[in-house]
């Protein structure tokens, strides 16, 4: 019996086909993962489910009926939820209001608050989540927003659950919380889909998986007993891919950058806490921790975007200060963790993006020398094996890998010695992850040093020769990337585990 | 102490439209769009209510005509903002340079002059016995009520923070914010109205003169709060008063004059700085 049926879904956006003639169906009280890379159409698809995009061609069929949704109000109207991979949530809004909003109980025309807080924290509590229904949603933490998002669905009396990237943002501590509560969720009869690109994660909580690869549904319905990581990976990708490459330094060699007692304070708040740590040639250190304890700041300051109160930076024995474009000189490259906002200039040509900071080497009297960036950049293109039509275009019409692949072939090619690498394959697809991670090991092998900043925890502990992990500005724990297990990273990260961290050292 | 006295009045009577305006802004941002087009719907309530009164010769059907001409206007901001996505300052900007345009054409048209409508039928008494004096006071407790209580206050307060998060919850994201910026325009409307059929009888060229970007001032510096509205506009209002009284008095009245406009600048440099609008102003729900 299925709770859901997709036939023949086929969406058509301007430039691509989404969707072309897809088939999806889930089964009552199953967990089916629809597994895919980036801009497969893993969100189309559940978004077409939910009712926000309307299919061009197909039919949905929804506990037996045939449905024809056109908004949102009819899907949840049917039982079925979403939780969104950006949360739709009102930060200055109380948890209560996020969660009844649209349905809420009401006595005449006013809003009956006391009787909606008690329903919300009734269901808190059955649900065993440490949430006040009265507490504002800013001050929750990313796991606890994503619980109210479940609760919204819950409320709404959602029997079919589609989650999109749901642990994307998660520690581990938070994921294994998430799993428990979506076989909670399935042993009472929901249906659940969980849209991701983990491998991991699909084996350990879905019965079923389907894969998207462009559009097209590769295969459907597979069980997820008797099936590897990789087999699946093949699927998504449509060639073989080495997942988690590990290959550790062979020769540390000596100190390039050395970084004492860095402090940042703002608005009364200490955000960098005399962070210290030298970095070698020849090693990838990694910094692992949640997003906003300072990881930004600290690449800021290890870049000059920003100054700190309190700083001494040294690259080979020699103070280093001033602006971005002194480091830069100084032969400190920067992978910026986000290539929209500092990577790239989106609205540019590819062309001037490849030289983007380092224009001051093409010109000649303050005229470019048109030939030669045409003669490097299209080099630079063939070289990391950039997809683009040509050099001309922009950049925001190429993929979020081939974009992050021109921030580093720009990075890479000035030949830095140290390089400061954040996110590096936030948002990209397998196949440019693999061919970012082999990169970096390739760099680090020719005797460069690089701290590699990543929300990623598989990627930091692959990649990272030594691992430091980042808590409220501090670092909390140093050590060997074996020497930590994920559960005690979560902890670590989440500052459930102190200092005692440091005792790997 | 005569002196004393009509200040005091003047603070209050300048201060009425002011509020009107201002309340009328809160129940558009809060809504999600930018309210910079008040200027517009208070210049088109002032001209409206004479035109109304002009023709009926009955005050009351001229402020209704007054509110209608704000509300129309209001619409339009939604239509232009809304439907057609455009942006919110350029909408609110155009839609104020439209309406000194419209009025002036009209005044030609309709009065054959492009200075001043003739004398019509008014509200008579000070600020304290007008009956607009205590609508005005009845619409702050009620849109705070409305806001803050009922079930429509909390769905558009939703939509202002995160039109998106809205209409997935099922909200009808448009239609709120339709009824959020018009009742804005209406209540501006109703606040020019009051500017000529209340303080004057008449319609005088650019009758709002600046007031409405005042009343995006006290907006912001009162934090969206209705209550709150009432007590910061006294600030412009007391300003505006003392300009009047200044008048004519050795100090040159061009300075004085500039009096409520430096205020208004003094207050947004320095007062507004920490206070947050609605997360979603400005953003749409299906981008």
């Amino acid at each position: 019996m299925y709770a859901v049926e997709m036939k023949n879904i086929t969406k058509q956006y301007p430039l691509v086909l989404a969707l072309d003639h897809v088939d999806f169906a889930l089964k009552k009280g199953e967990i089916h993962s629809l597994l895919g890379e980036n801009g497969a159409g893993k969100s189309t698809l559940m978004k077409v489910l939910y009712g926000i995009c309307r299919p061009d061609e197909g039919t949905i069929i929804v506990n037996g009926k045939q449905v024809d949704l056109k908004k949102p109000k009819q899907a949840i109207d049917l039982g079925i939820g979403m939780v969104h991979q950006h949360f739709m949530l009102t930060p200055v809004m109380s948890v209560t209001e996020n969660i009844v909003v649209g349905c809420e109980p009401v006595r005449g025309v006013i809003f009956d608050k006391a009787s909606a807080q008690r329903q919300v924290q009734e269901m808190i509590d059955r649900y065993g989540f440490q949430i006040q229904a009265d507490q504002k949603v800013k001050e929750l933490s990313v796991g606890e927003q994503q619980k109210v998002e479940i609760l919204k669905a819950i409320y709404r009396n959602a029997k079919i659950l589609i989650l999109d990237e749901p642990t994307a943002v998660l520690t581990p501590q938070e994921v294994e919380e998430l799993f428990r509560i979506l076989r909670e969720l399935k042993k009472a009869g929901t249906s659940i889909t969980i849209i991701t690109h983990k491998l991991k994660e699909t084996l350990e909580v879905a019965d079923t998986v389907s894969v998207l690869r462009d559009g097209r549904m590769i295969q459907s319905d597979i069980s997820t007993k008797g099936v590897t990581t990789e087999e699946l990976a093949q699927m998504m990708v449509g060639r073989e891919v080495e997942l988690g490459i590990c290959r550790k330094t062979q020769s540390v060699g000596k100190v390039r950058l050395n970084v004492k007692e860095i402090t940042l304070r703002e608005k009364e708040k200490t955000v960098l806490d005399k962070i210290s740590f030298q970095l070698k040639e020849g090693e990838i250190l990694g910094i692992a921790g949640i997003e906003g304890n300072g990881q930004t700041e600290l690449i800021e300051c290890l870049t000059g975007i920003r100054k700190a109160d309190v700083s001494l930076i040294e690259k080979d024995g020699e103070k280093l200060e001033g602006a971005p474009g002194d480091f830069i000189s100084r032969k400190v490259g920067h992978i910026p963790e986000d290539r929209m906002t500092r990577g790239l200039v989106l609205e540019l040509s590819v062309r001037d993006n490849l030289i983007l900071g380092y224009q001051k080497l093409f010109q000649k009297n303050g005229v470019m020398n048109r030939r030669r960036i045409r003669e490097f950049t299209e080099n630079l293109l063939k070289e990391y094996g950039i997809k683009a039509p040509n050099i001309s275009v922009k950049c925001s019409s190429l993929s979020g890998g081939n974009q992050q692949k021109i921030v580093i072939a720009r990075v890479f090619s000035e030949d830095p010695d140290v390089l400061i690498v954040a996110q590096p394959t936030r948002g990209v697809d397998i196949g440019a992850i693999e061919y970012i991670h082999e990169r970096l090991l390739k760099l680090r092998d020719e005797g460069k040093a690089i701290l590699l900043i990543s929300a990623d925890l598989d990627e930091v502990k692959n990649l990272s020769d030594r691992l430091m992990v980042m808590y409220d500005g501090r670092i909390v724990a140093e050590g060997l990337p074996e020497q930590f297990d994920d559960m005690h990273l979560g902890l670590l990260m989440t500052g459930a585990a102190g200092r005692e961290g440091l005792q790997y050292e | 102490m005569s002196d004393l006295m009509s200040v005091i009045t003047s603070t209050f009577s300048m201060s009425v439209p002011l509020i009107l305006a201002a309340l009328g802004g809160v129940l558009s941002v809060k809504s999600g769009v930018m309210a910079l087009g008040l200027e517009s719907m208070m210049t088109m309530g002032a001209f409206c209510g004479v035109l109304g009164s002009f023709y009926s010769g009955n005050a009351v059907i001229g402020i209704l005509a007054g509110m209608a001409g704000g509300g129309l206007f209001g619409l339009g901001h939604a239509v232009l903002s809304v439907r057609y996505k455009v942006n919110q300052v350029i909408s609110g900007i155009g839609l104020n340079l439209l309406a000194v345009a419209a009025t002036t054409l009209l005044m030609q048209i309709i009065w054959d002059n492009k200075g001043s409508s003739p004398q019509v039928a008014s509200i008579d008494g000070n600020v304290f016995t007008s009956p607009i004096t205590y609508i005005m006071l009845a619409v702050m407790f009620f849109e705070y009520f409305l806001l803050f209580k009922t079930r429509f206050g909390l769905r558009l307060r939703m939509v202002g923070e995160n039109p998106k998060a809205a209409s997935t919850v099922g909200l009808a994201v448009h239609k709120i914010k339709y009824i959020g910026v018009t009742a804005s325009g209406v209540l501006a409307g109703l606040g020019g109205a009051y500017l000529s059929l209340d303080h004057l009888n008449m319609y005088v060229r650019d009758m709002s003169a600046g007031r409405g970007y005042i009343a995006v001032a006290i907006m912001i510096l009162a934090k969206y709060n209705p209550f709150q509205v009432l007590l910061c506009a006294l600030i412009f209002g007391f300003s505006d008063a003392l300009q009047i009284s200044f008048q004519g008095r050795g100090v040159p009245p061009q300075i004085m004059a500039m009096l409520p406009y430096a205020v208004t600048l003094l207050v947004l440099a320095f007062g507004a700085r920490h206070i947050t609008p609605p997360a979603g102003v400005g953003c749409h729900d299906d981008d």
